[in-house]
């Protein structure tokens, strides 16, 4: 699952090497993971209206599925 | 020749950089061949809130008569079929790999079939219970087409359609919503009133346009906003 979303964010960005994924465990086994890149290129993995980051989602809620697990995504600001 | 000819292009797209990228491929120069004078840089409008276009204008430069332009310099800069096939091959594999998905990728360009249409790259994936790549109204099916082609795009430098399908899909689906579009057509006729078609992505509420454009007694129109957006076919009055 972190290397899906390392994957599509290190092929998106200009900074490769800002992008940041950590993962948390949430109530329910629920995975929480957290992606950060640098802030130019923010709009890069979220997209116009959220596109690229919803797409993302959907795509992450199929590798937790294979693992009978669900997971979030949130894109944050970096530190 | 005395005087200078000046060509210049406006360019509108969501980057500086595919603005410029865009101009260059309709001008079919180089960058070395263009002044770019940036316009508007645009904005990429964090978290999608007033995200505004980027606009750029390129001057083509006086000494380099466009018309004349040598053919190599352009195809150097165009990705190759054999190119944008295997990046496409690739990429799709990757995000599969990382999505634990076991599937066979094949890549192949379909040209394009008119002037005012692209040159499209069709990905199919073959494998053993893949229904979950397609997921609700296709909805996993385009979320993978369009991240995969937002990655493509950016390996070869240039934006290019692309289509995956999983088993052939998106083809059975399409005749499907052809049928249906002309069940519906023919039940608008008959009963005299509009009917509203299921929640529909994109891609297929189009099929449904397409297929009744020139249907003599209904028309189509979508309403409500994605994801909920909806085909309606209404009789026309005579």
């Amino acid at each position: 699952m972190k290397d899906l979303i390392e994957y599509i964010a290190r092929s998106l960005v200009d900074q490769v090497d800002k992008v940041e994924v950590t993962q948390q465990k949430g109530p329910g086994g629920r995975i929480k993971f957290e992606l950060r890149v640098a802030r130019e290129d923010m709009g890069r993995v979220i997209g116009k209206g959220g596109k690229v980051a919803n797409a993302m989602r959907i795509l992450l809620r199929v590798a937790a599925a294979r693992d009978e697990k669900q997971a979030t995504l949130d894109v944050v600001e970096p530190k | 020749m005395s005087q200078e000819q000046r060509t210049t292009l406006e360019v509108i797209a969501p980057t500086v950089e595919e603005a410029i990228q865009k101009g260059l491929e309709q001008l079919k120069l180089t960058e070395d061949a263009v002044d770019v004078e940036v316009l508007d840089s645009g904005s990429r409008g964090l978290f999608g809130i007033g995200s505004r276009q980027a606009r750029v204008r390129l001057i083509v430069k006086g000494e380099q008569p466009t018309a004349t332009t040598p053919a190599s310099i352009i195809e150097e800069d165009v990705p190759n079929h054999e190119e944008i096939i295997w990046v496409s091959e690739k990429v799709v594999s990757d995000l599969l790999e990382r999505m634990r998905i076991k599937a066979r990728v094949k890549a192949s360009i379909r040209p394009s079939a008119s002037k005012d249409e692209e040159e499209t790259v069709l990905v199919n994936i073959e494998g053993d219970d893949l229904s979950i790549l397609i997921g609700r109204r296709s909805e996993t099916l385009n979320a993978l087409q369009y991240i995969a082609s937002l990655i493509v795009g950016r390996r070869l430098n240039r934006w290019i359609p692309m289509i995956i399908d999983v088993q052939g899909y998106r083809q059975r689906r399409e005749r499907q919503l052809r049928m249906l579009a002309r069940r519906m057509a023919d039940q608008a006729v008959h009963t005299g009133r509009r009917q509203v078609l299921e929640p529909m992505p994109p891609n297929e509420r189009r099929v449904i346009h397409l297929e009744l454009r020139d249907h003599p007694l209904v028309i189509t129109e979508s309403i409500g906003e994605d994801p909920h957006r909806k085909v309606t076919i209404t009789p026309k009055r005579h």
